[in-house]
């Protein structure tokens, strides 16, 4: 209640600072003519009375001073006159005030840019209940169907592992599953009238029943799966919509719960949809449209059944929620380690059936599953970015440091200019605190000024950078409106950095201020400054040679990399290659129709003019895709457990030839390789060489451990190896080329059911048309289109990109580190140009007159020079000293991420150093002249 | 004129000789019988004690103000006995109990005070 009063009142005195005012003088009036009258009446004459009262009150501003100072509204508004002071200095000096804006506003803003990436990308939790308690079984950020690993191994489980861990998850609060990649699949809206209603694509995800209970997600509207939906093989047709989806295809449906959505033609009932911002635990590119039971796998994958106990096909992740005492004690965590350990060696056993050798038993014993947190989700993201995030952060810090010491230098040299000025207040009873806090509250206008403009720079940067990593997908998981944590981030870097650059500054004001003379000229001012504030401003030149040097050395080895990576050989075709992904299936064709539709798909699209061969194959030659198996070799015999994987290709005849992936021995696969001929294969020089180092793999037989494709094959060529997916990989991937044209349109016989119906064999697809084009491939691409609806209407052509467009997304990341590395290293160097340009200009303004002196004396123009350059040398060295080991010792965090060269590169050190020893010199060298062409009258009339 | 100094002198000490911190207890005690404005409470001050303490307007105004923000008093403007406008300051119940306190610790004080130099005579 006081406290309020208090504030009113104070409130009201500052609006109203006239009328507060005008008390208080009546007040001291009525004291003084008061104390007159009684004086009078005491026996002194009227003007000794009023004199003796004016000589007991003494200084009335003193007083009213007083007075008013007791309130805390005084406190405010000195504040708020100080804030008036500072802005009209800065206004006062606008290029100054322009150039640590501006210098500031970058570094902060790039400072918040980075960081609101890191936070999204690596920092930020799923928003389900305790996301610490999340852990993955082995990595889950693979992807794909894998054949022939054991249990758990790259993250991988088949259903009945999958299940039996479910149903049984001892130790952990849940254990559940997903499929683990998203499919694409036709979707038809509810009330769409029959099949004339064009179907859409949706990226549907396999989930187990308990998948959203052990995640910790609750429905936004309806419910989520349960194990009901997820109890038997091929029931379960139901389906939970994510909110996006919701939203934009559902059009935000109140009544969509009970509602049906045919997808790949079978009603699925909508039961729920999931809250806004739930992406599920795996987050990739694409996002998760829709989710539906794992039982309803052969619909969704449209592939035979993986749900059998051994289909030996491998395509699920897993996931586990910890109990709350492992999640917060590595020791329990290690007991349900071990528990799940245990499990997975016994299902191993149990799958290998007969006796198990010593060897082998041993080997099981060794399998781990690692159990790896995923409070974050999964996602390739974090493993792709992290490292890079962070080196990004390291440069924009050392980016903002700069400009720190910049700012802290000008000030500085300011400083000393208003040494009359302060040295005035100082004698007319200002006080050293206000005087430092008024400079830093000059500071701090400008770092929040900063922080501000900041804020809009990282938004525009961030906004770029997150088109740039979402590589044009459809991404709605990062948004660059920065939250309440960005901001708070942005506000303690703006106080933080203002503290850095003013605080040395506003001391060193009253420090040397305190020591002069009124009566001191300014040249005895500039020469007599105290040691530490001549000390200052050269050991921020020699801080920032030191960070430039560090940012370039850093920025060099980032572009070297880049450029290393871009110029190697990739092993095929890269300008003349057009690629089209299309999906027989969503038009309804069955695997026995491909091979028709495929010989017709490659004979009109050859007549296209500007085309010089066509291919078809399941994947192009930059590709993620995992269609992987183990196989087995004649003439070769495995060690135990030796990893046979093999990446697969279906392709059709003219693959090699339309890729440019050229043939080293042997022959290719061609149009001759019928159903009717031999069964042929090529593998990559990789593969050649592992398993036939004399060189004799031509003429072996290989084959897969898929039953569809199972073969045998005879090698008939070798082709070159290619980069498929990470540049960086130095070691290439084993791989084996099929005829598209020999895979059987059935499955083999099952041996146990001989009586049974033939399946159809799924695997006859191709899913990526490739043209050999003679000119630009993107000039093709309508004729492409235009071919392909000449022969079928319905076939759907998912996306058509150019084998540079796919290239340069293989590229991303590595352009993005390198040249954000690169642009923040140029800034930095700019803002470092500035400081000491400003600091050798002011520096040898100081020293004019003695230069005057000098000349006057005698010198030659030359020595004057020289005076100049040598302290300049001085520095550049003093700094080039620290900063070379720096580089080198800072370099080891960034040797992961080179290519082609090494951390002690030392070319990249000696450009870097004359890079930066131009711009000192050059700093140095403009002023430097200037003082020596001076008149050496002029000089001494400076003053 | 020479410019004058605006920072409070530390070398001209304003409350004259009173003892540290009982200014305001004086005041609140002088306030404790009647409303006055602020010539009258230095007056009555320096009447009672019979000129050993002179409370000048250079510390007596700020106390006031401070202790009116502190709710201790309250002021208002009024006609003093020869017609004139002048703010007169009335104890609040919130000064009354102020007054009692300070008034015991100052008694406790003294009390030891004291007792410690009539101690020091007896040695």
């Amino acid at each position: 209640m006081r406290q309020l009063k208090n504030l009113v009142h104070g409130l009201r005195s500052l609006i109203n600072r006239q009328r507060a005012n005008g008390e208080i003088d009546e007040e001291i009036d009525g004291f003084l003519e008061a104390s007159a009258a009684h004086k009078q009446q005491n026996g002194m004459s009227p003007e000794q009375a009023r004199h003796a009262a004016l000589v007991e009150m003494g200084s009335r501003n003193t007083l009213k001073h007083r007075v008013w100072s007791v309130w805390w509204e005084s406190a405010a508004e000195n504040l708020l006159k100080d804030v008036q002071l500072g802005l009209r200095s800065l206004a006062k000096r606008p290029a100054f005030t322009l150039v640590a804006l501006l210098s500031l506003a970058l570094g902060i803003g790039a400072n918040t840019a980075i960081f609101t990436l890191i936070q999204q990308v690596l920092l930020s939790e799923l928003p389900v209940r305790s996301p610490n308690e999340l852990v993955t079984l082995g990595d889950a950020t693979n992807s794909g169907i894998a054949g022939g690993v054991d249990v758990g191994q790259y993250g991988f489980f088949p259903w009945y592992a999958a299940r039996q861990l479910e149903a049984n998850p001892g130790p952990f609060q849940g254990i559940a599953s997903f499929g683990s990649f998203l499919a694409k699949v036709s979707v038809r809206l509810p009330g769409a009238a029959g099949a004339s209603q064009q179907a859409q694509l949706a990226a549907a995800g396999l989930v187990s029943g308990n998948y959203f209970k052990v995640l910790g997600a609750h429905a936004f509207l309806g419910r989520t799966l349960s194990p009901a939906d997820d109890s038997t093989p091929d029931t379960g047709a139901v389906v939970v919509v994510s909110f996006h989806y919701w939203q934009s295809v559902l059009s935000s449906d109140p009544a969509i719960l009970g509602k049906t959505l045919t997808i790949n033609g079978t009603p699925f009932e909508v039961v729920g949809v999931m809250p806004p911002g739930f992406e599920g635990l795996k987050i990739g590119l694409d996002l998760a449209d829709v989710w539906t039971p794992s039982t309803m796998q052969t619909v969704i994958l449209q592939k035979p059944s993986m749900l059998t106990p051994n289909s030996g096909l491998f395509f699920l992740n897993m996931f586990a929620r910890l109990s709350p005492k492992a999640a917060a004690d590595p020791h329990v965590r290690a007991q349900s380690q071990l528990w799940l350990e245990q499990q997975v060696h016994s299902m191993i056993r149990a799958g290998e059936g007969g006796t198990i050798s010593a060897a082998r038993q041993k080997e099981i014993e060794h399998e781990t599953i690692p159990l790896v947190p995923a409070s974050h989700g999964v996602s390739y993201l974090h493993d792709t970015y992290r490292q890079s995030l962070w080196v990004l952060m390291a440069v924009v810090v050392l980016v903002l440091l700069i400009a720190c010491a910049n700012l802290a230098n000008f000030l500085l040299a300011r400083a000393a200019t208003r040494q009359r000025e302060i040295a005035t207040r100082l004698a007319l009873g200002s006080s050293r605190a206000r005087i430092v806090r008024q400079s830093l509250i000059e500071t701090l206008i400008l770092s929040l000024g900063g922080g501000i403009l900041g804020l809009a720079f990282a938004f525009a940067a961030t906004r770029a950078l997150i088109a740039f990593v979402s590589e044009g997908n459809a991404w709605i998981a990062l948004s660059p409106a920065p939250n309440a944590t960005v901001l708070l981030f942005t506000l303690g870097m703006s106080l933080a950095t203002g503290a850095l650059f003013g605080i040395g500054p506003a001391l060193a004001i009253t420090r040397t201020a305190a020591q002069h003379s009124l009566s001191s000229s300014s040249r005895t001012a500039g020469g007599g400054r105290s040691k530490a504030a001549r000390w200052w401003p050269k050991s921020l030149i020699v801080g920032q040679v030191m960070l430039s040097l560090l940012l370039l050395v850093t920025a060099g080895f980032f572009l070297q990399t880049l450029r290393n990576l871009q110029h190697q050989d990739f092993g095929f075709e890269r300008n003349f290659l057009l690629l089209a992904r299309f999906d027989a299936r969503l038009a309804g064709y069955s695997p026995v129709q491909t091979a028709a539709l495929h010989q017709r798909l490659i004979d009109r699209l050859s007549s296209i003019p500007g085309v010089q061969s066509v291919a078809l194959a399941e994947t192009p030659p930059i590709s993620s895709g995992n269609w992987r198996s183990n196989i087995s070799l004649s003439g070769y015999t495995p060690a135990p457990k030796e990893n046979m994987n093999s990446v697969l290709n279906r392709v059709s005849g003219r693959y090699f030839e339309t890729t440019g992936i050229s043939i080293v021995s042997g022959r290719a696969i061609s149009a001759t390789d019928t159903a009717n001929s031999l069964k042929v294969a090529v593998v990559n020089e990789a593969l050649a060489r592992r398993f036939f180092p004399k060189g004799n793999a031509i003429g072996q037989t290989l084959t897969i451990g898929i039953d569809s494709v199972k073969g045998p094959w005879q090698i008939v060529g070798i082709a070159r190896d290619t980069k498929a997916s990470n540049p960086r990989n130095e070691k290439p991937e084993l791989m084996t080329y099929i005829p598209l044209a020999q895979i059987d349109a059935f499955l083999p016989a099952d041996a146990a059911a001989p009586s049974a119906p033939k399946q159809e064999n799924q695997d006859r697809y191709a899913s990526f048309i490739l043209l050999r084009t003679s000119g630009a491939p993107s000039a093709r691409i309508a004729d492409l289109r235009a071919a392909i609806a000449s022969v079928d209407p319905h076939l759907p052509l998912i996306d058509v990109s150019t084998i540079g467009e796919d290239v340069a997304r293989m590229m991303g990341k590595e352009e993005l580190s390198s040249s954000l590395t690169s642009i923040f290293a140029v800034l930095a160097l700019l803002l470092a140009a500035i400081g000491l340009f400003g600091v050798m200009n002011y520096n040898v303004a100081q020293r004019t007159n003695e230069m005057g002196v000098r000349l006057a004396l005698g010198a030659q123009r030359q020595n004057v020079l020289w005076i100049v350059l040598r302290e300049a040398l001085l520095l550049l060295s003093l700094g080039a000293g620290l900063g070379l080991p720096l580089s080198w010792a800072a370099s080891r965090y960034v040797r992961d991420q080179l290519f082609g060269l090494k951390a002690d590169d030392p070319l990249t050190y000696a450009g870097a150093l004359i890079v930066v020893s131009c711009v000192v010199l050059l700093s140095a060298w403009i002023p430097a002249r200037r003082a020596a062409a001076i008149n050496p009258v002029d000089a001494l009339r400076y003053e | 004129m020479s410019v004058k100094n605006q920072e409070p002198n530390p070398s001209a000490k304003p409350a004259n000789d009173l003892v540290q911190g009982t200014l305001e207890m004086l005041i609140l005690k002088t306030l404790a019988l009647e409303p006055m404005h602020g010539f009258g409470i230095a007056l009555r001050i320096e009447q009672i004690s019979q000129g050993v303490f002179r409370v000048n307007p250079g510390s007596l105004l700020p106390a006031l103000s401070r202790m009116e923000r502190g709710g201790r008093v309250r002021s208002e403007w009024r006609a003093t006995e020869n017609n004139r406008r002048a703010k007169y300051y009335t104890l609040t119940a919130n000064g009354r109990r102020a007054l009692t306190a300070e008034t015991e610790r100052w008694a406790t004080q003294t009390a030891a005070i004291t007792r410690i130099l009539e101690a020091g005579n007896q040695a």
